[in-house]
């Protein structure tokens, strides 16, 4: 037996609207308006966020998000008329995400699990409830969410877990591989015997 | 000091431009339907992991009105965002050149954009209306969008493989294991 | 935090204790209203008379028969219930099971085209569900509820389903089934250990009412300072009621046997029963595998060794005892999800990531048992009616189908599906980890959804206010 062509995926991109999601990949992207104090605090928040990894060493291991991003902005460059030109009287936070799971799941995991990381990325803007109860919290996000126009992932069936863990398997077969054809039958199937224990959590 | 839109060899692009007065209807319409007439024009570009297109119409301003001035965009805004591999030079040079049809009937809707909408100008465009980011997660910042592609690949490969020698004699599975992963030489 | 006091006698029987294995008998009748909201409520309020509530029963008194009630959305409307109302009920139980379809994966054999007639189609209105201790009493309670319907008139039964409890209260594939109920603060405290949410340190807590009745607080409120409620239904609706699940499940156990003997051929000597097990991750007796990993365990009892269902997963993180994928592990997983094993020992997040899913489940098995040792279909309808109650179905019964038993990503199990459950349109195998891990594989359909319905159970005052037309 072997796979042909890969199965239609299992839909587990839920609890969001039509276009937020290309296959299992969710988007979600929020607009917040900052605090003034926000203005000083989010920026050394980034700087030592960015130096210590081990911050993000949670979101790691949830697993589920690709690629996730916030962004301060202050002013827009300027473009001429009919653009006004000048600085935002409140900074503003973007935050955008790729994701996979439902939209439901994904808040209350970050709600539940990190519940000190989102009062200290979004305690300085305005409206933001605790994390906790997260039904409110859920309306906040979804009252500052836009939904995508055009949402594009290159590997629409695989999760992000799938491709981590794709990528630890493949650097064990490159090593079976390379010493493959060098080995007699008996010692190859011992070998991958173990390469098989080894790796199977990502298969 | 790295850049902060550096993770690994990804990239965090995003560009955010205004919407012509009146564009914003079509605008918004053309990228909704973009689906519709096909494959999306980003995967043309070999190097994009996700990406998007938002138009942001306003800021939400707070309902319980703690933030004491309500605060507006003046027009309509364009975000495009691209989680993407290595240098962002060399990506926007492939983006211009690409996306070349797309691109007139996006950017080509944005205050500023020249009339072209192609080339080095787009990209002088795009490079103006950059933002940098605050914090950029990636989770396989390391590995470029091939690379997960060909471990995606080879681990369907391998499953298949796995179920098909289970309980196979060492001879017969030394051989099998050549056949499907080196190859006849 | 002040124990919450749960008014039993304004909610239905069944929910939060179970009635119990001395019922035998249980038919699950879904009536049709085809006269006016009027002349339907008179019959109404005839049934409601009878509804058995929570109140427990004094030893010894256990009723004869029992006999409880819920409604579709289409029923509601049947009784004269306004769409303001309706509109306030959630968003899934309003468009229904059958529209769910895709996303529950009821697809292909399972298609609600090729449903039991009567079922997700608009027609099932009101679920009466009669129980009995003994056949006789069993014919009794049906006569009657015929007779109140003739009375009427305008009412007629769409689907019925007959059930009997299965010698040794197993169910069609084999296994005790049941005991992993969540614990109700409130109700059943001292099931915390194993229902309730697992804590660091080994401790547990029961959940919070609120997660299977409404009008409660519930994990997400309970520590609310602001005491809000969760979302319900406009009052009175919204108090006491909870929503339920119905779903025929049928099972091919001829399909079973044989996929699982012929898969046994290549696994540790043939071993079928452990095979098995580890699909299920228990033994048939009940004993789970992650407390007994090498041989089931002779002379238990599920009803009462306490191991049944307490326990967790942080010494099997990797799944050496209990398959990753092993259907309770995926259907309960406890404190499972996401945890790893580091160099000072299991790094997870406890009950976090899995205690807004929990369900009370109330099945029954229907059909005749197939001989052991039968590999051949010989045509009966059998299988399981899967009843669950919860307060939210989306969150509830909907993320644990769609998330965790049609997927297998939050396990790091790639497009893996349940293996009893699902069907081989994902990878199509299951890991059995181990050294080596042996892959079980091809995938196919032991259960088809053969019908089913959101419904919505209301508390004994919501009844009375549907019976006099009053719900608004």
């Amino acid at each position: 037996m072997s796979i042909q062509t890969p199965a239609p995926a299992p839909i587990t991109a839920t609890g969001t609207q039509p276009r937020n999601h290309d296959g299992q990949a969710i988007a979600i992207t929020v607009f917040s308006t900052i605090k003034l104090w926000g203005r000083v605090f989010l920026p050394v928040l980034f700087f030592v966020t960015r130096r210590i990894p081990k911050l993000t060493g949670t979101l790691r291991q949830l697993s589920f998000i690709h690629f996730a991003r916030w962004t301060v902005i202050g002013k827009l460059p300027y473009n001429g008329p009919p653009q006004k030109k000048g600085r935002f009287r409140y900074p503003h936070m973007y935050f955008e995400s790729n994701f996979n799971g439902g939209w439901e799941e994904y808040i209350d995991a970050f709600s539940h699990i990190l519940t000190d990381g989102m009062t200290a990325f979004w305690g300085s803007s305005y409206g933001f409830p605790k994390p906790l109860p997260t039904a409110p919290f859920k309306r906040y996000i979804q009252d500052n969410e836009t939904e995508a126009d055009h949402y594009y992932c290159a590997y629409p069936e695989a999760t992000s877990t799938m491709i981590q863990r794709s990528l630890e398997l493949d650097k064990k077969l490159v090593a079976l591989k390379r010493d493959a054809r060098r080995m007699d039958p008996d010692a190859f199937a011992a070998a991958y015997r173990r390469f098989l224990t080894d790796a199977q959590n990502a298969l | 000091m790295a850049s902060p839109n550096v993770s690994g060899q990804a990239y965090a692009f995003m560009a955010m431009t205004p919407v012509m007065p009146g564009e914003e209807q079509p605008l918004a319409e053309y990228l909704r339907g973009l689906r519709a007439r096909g494959p999306s024009p980003l995967a043309r570009l070999a190097r994009t992991h996700l990406a998007r297109f938002v138009i942001v119409p306003d800021f939400k301003n707070d309902p319980t009105w703690k933030q004491r001035h309500e605060e507006h965009l003046d027009l309509n805004y364009l975000i495009f965002t691209s989680n993407l591999d290595g240098d962002l030079d060399s990506y926007l040079d492939e983006l211009c050149e690409k996306l070349a049809p797309e691109a007139k009937e996006i950017w080509g809707r944005c205050v500023g954009c020249p009339e072209s909408a192609e080339g080095a100008a787009l990209k002088t465009y795009l490079r103006h209306n950059q933002i940098d980011t605050g914090i950029f997660f990636a989770a396989y910042g390391e590995a470029t969008v091939a690379t997960v592609r060909k471990a995606l690949r080879e681990r369907e490969k391998m499953i298949a493989f796995a179920i098909r020698a289970q309980g196979m004699a060492p001879a017969a599975l030394h051989e099998a294991f050549l056949a499907e992963f080196i190859g006849a030489q | 935090m002040a124990s919450v006091q749960i008014d039993l006698g304004d909610i239905q029987g069944d929910i939060l204790r179970a009635y119990g294995n001395d019922y035998d008998n249980t038919t699950y009748a879904f009536v049709k209203i085809e006269c006016p909201p009027e002349q339907a409520r008179a019959w109404f309020h005839g049934v409601v008379d009878h509804v058995t509530t929570a109140e427990t029963w004094p030893p010894g008194e256990k009723p004869l028969t029992t006999l409880n009630v819920a409604v579709t959305a289409p029923g509601l409307r049947a009784l004269g219930v306004s769409e303001d109302v309706v509109g306030s009920f959630s968003r899934e139980f309003r468009a229904g099971m059958s529209s769910r379809s895709e996303l529950l994966g009821d697809v292909g054999p399972s298609d609600p085209n090729s449903w039991e007639p009567g079922l997700g189609t608009g027609d099932a209105h009101v679920l009466l569900t009669i129980n009995a201790k003994q056949a006789a009493d069993h014919q009794r309670a049906l006569g009657k509820m015929k007779e109140a319907m003739d009375a009427v008139g305008g009412l007629r039964i769409v689907y019925q389903e007959d059930t009997e409890l299965l010698p040794g209260a197993r169910e069609h594939f084999g296994y005790s089934d049941g005991f992993a109920q969540p614990a109700i603060e409130g109700a059943s405290d001292d099931k915390a250990r194993g229902g309730g949410v697992p804590l660091k340190d080994g401790k547990w807590r029961a959940l919070a009412a609120g997660e299977f009745i409404l009008g409660y607080p519930d994990e997400d409120t309970r520590v609310d300072p602001k005491k809000r409620l969760p979302n319900a239904p406009a009052a009175p609706l919204g108090r006491s009621g909870t929503y339920m699940v119905w779903r025929k499940l049928y099972q091919d156990i001829a399909l079973w046997r044989r996929v699982m003997r012929d898969a046994a051929k290549l696994y540790e000597g043939g071993d079928e029963h452990l095979l098995s097990a580890k699909v299920v991750g228990r033994w048939t007796n009940g004993a789970p595998l992650v407390k007994y990993p090498d041989e089931e365990p002779r002379g238990y009892d599920p009803k009462t060794a306490e191991d049944v269902n307490d326990f967790r997963y942080d010494g099997d993180v990797d799944g050496m005892r209990c398959p990753l994928g092993a259907h309770i592990r995926r259907s309960n997983p406890r404190d499972a999800l996401a945890a790893v094993a580091g160099p000072k020992g299991v790094i997870g997040f406890d009950g976090h990531l899995s205690f807004r899913h929990r369900m009370i489940r109330r099945g029954m098995p229907y059909g005749r048992v197939l001989p052991e040792g039968v590999t051949e279909d010989d045509g009966v309808d059998r299988g399981l009616v899967f009843v669950s109650f919860q307060g939210s179905i989306s969150r509830q019964f909907e993320g644990v189908q769609v998330q965790w038993l049609n997927a297998g990503n939050i396990f790091g199990l790639g497009h893996d599906k349940d293996f009893l459950l699902g069907d081989p349109h994902g990878t199509g195998k299951m890991t059995i980890q181990g050294k080596p891990p042996f892959f079980l594989a091809p995938q196919e359909v032991f259960v088809r959804t053969r019908g089913g319905e959101y419904l919505f159970v209301p508390g004994m005052t919501a009844l009375a206010a549907l019976a006099d037309g009053t719900a608004g």
